[in-house]
């Protein structure tokens, strides 16, 4: 289990991933990363959950919190490789209509990438 | 005569680290009981967010007292009850949150504290088939949530 962050090439954008569950034993760590970022004036973010297996309404407030001050920098958070039941869950709150969510990663960084050059 | 299972009981202190071997306690169960893989996540879910309503709002705080938890099965029911001493916190009466309605209700709508709040509640609402919540200064407070086998999964 772990929270993971690097900058993605090619673009202004950071990728952060959070591999495991993500509940209250990885929820500081992930707030830190993406705090961190974010104070940092890194506003673009593309968060990788393909390796996240699951999350509670914790890790729902974490991203929440850190799309709020994303958008207030007039950044923006993405989420991509989320699984069905990760969807399941954000479609339940209507999350899915707050975070831009990609299934494939490969296409969200293909497109942060057109769209983000530094 | 109805089929019941032994009733299966885990104590544990009240702490954010130990919701982790609540999950995994009833997420065993669950899964002898004959539930889905989805089912199960849907299980550990609700648990994991009524632990965390015990240790921030029963007891205020982590290392104040114990969660007990138990599941037992009955016919198609899988019932988990949750039981701590802390301060009488009904979580039924939790408003639900504003609900998605529309369906064109903005980021900002959709984000707002009174909708983040209640979250974790809105879970357990959602998901489980029968929630109930009992309080007395002896026995403290109780919290029971029912889950019944859909029939593909009925053993």
């Amino acid at each position: 289990m772990s929270v993971w962050h690097e900058k993605l090439p090619q673009t202004n954008a950071w990728l952060v991933g959070v591999n495991g569950r993500l509940d209250q034993s990885q929820i500081p760590d992930l707030e830190e990363t993406l705090n961190k970022l974010l104070e940092d004036g890194q506003c673009h973010l593309l968060v990788d959950m393909t390796h996240t297996t699951y999350i509670n309404s914790g890790g729902l407030r974490c991203l929440v919190s850190a799309w709020r001050r994303a958008k207030a920098d007039n950044g923006s958070i993405v989420l991509c490789g989320l699984n069905t039941r990760l969807q399941e869950i954000f479609t339940m709150v209507g999350f899915d209509k707050v975070f831009t969510i990609f299934g494939d990663c490969a296409g969200a960084k293909a497109t942060i990438r057109h769209e983000k050059k530094p | 005569m109805p089929d019941i299972d032994t009733v299966n009981v885990l104590t544990v202190p009240g702490r954010y680290k130990e919701i982790r071997r609540i999950c995994e306690f009833v997420a065993d169960g669950a899964a002898q009981a004959g539930f889905d893989e989805d089912t199960i996540f849907h299980l550990e879910l609700c648990c994991d967010e009524a632990s965390t309503n015990i240790i921030e709002h029963a007891y205020g705080e982590e290392g104040i007292g114990t969660i007990i938890i138990s599941y037992e099965k009955v016919d198609d029911a899988f019932r988990i009850v949750l039981q701590d001493n802390g301060q009488t916190f009904d979580p039924t009466t939790i408003p639900p949150p504003p609900a998605l309605g529309s369906g064109n209700e903005s980021p900002e709508e959709l984000t707002s504290q009174l909708r983040i709040g209640g979250l974790g509640w809105h879970f357990i609402r959602n998901l489980m088939d029968e929630v109930s919540f009992t309080s007395d200064r002896q026995a403290g407070n109780r919290l029971v949530m029912v889950k019944r086998l859909a029939p593909k999964d009925v053993p």
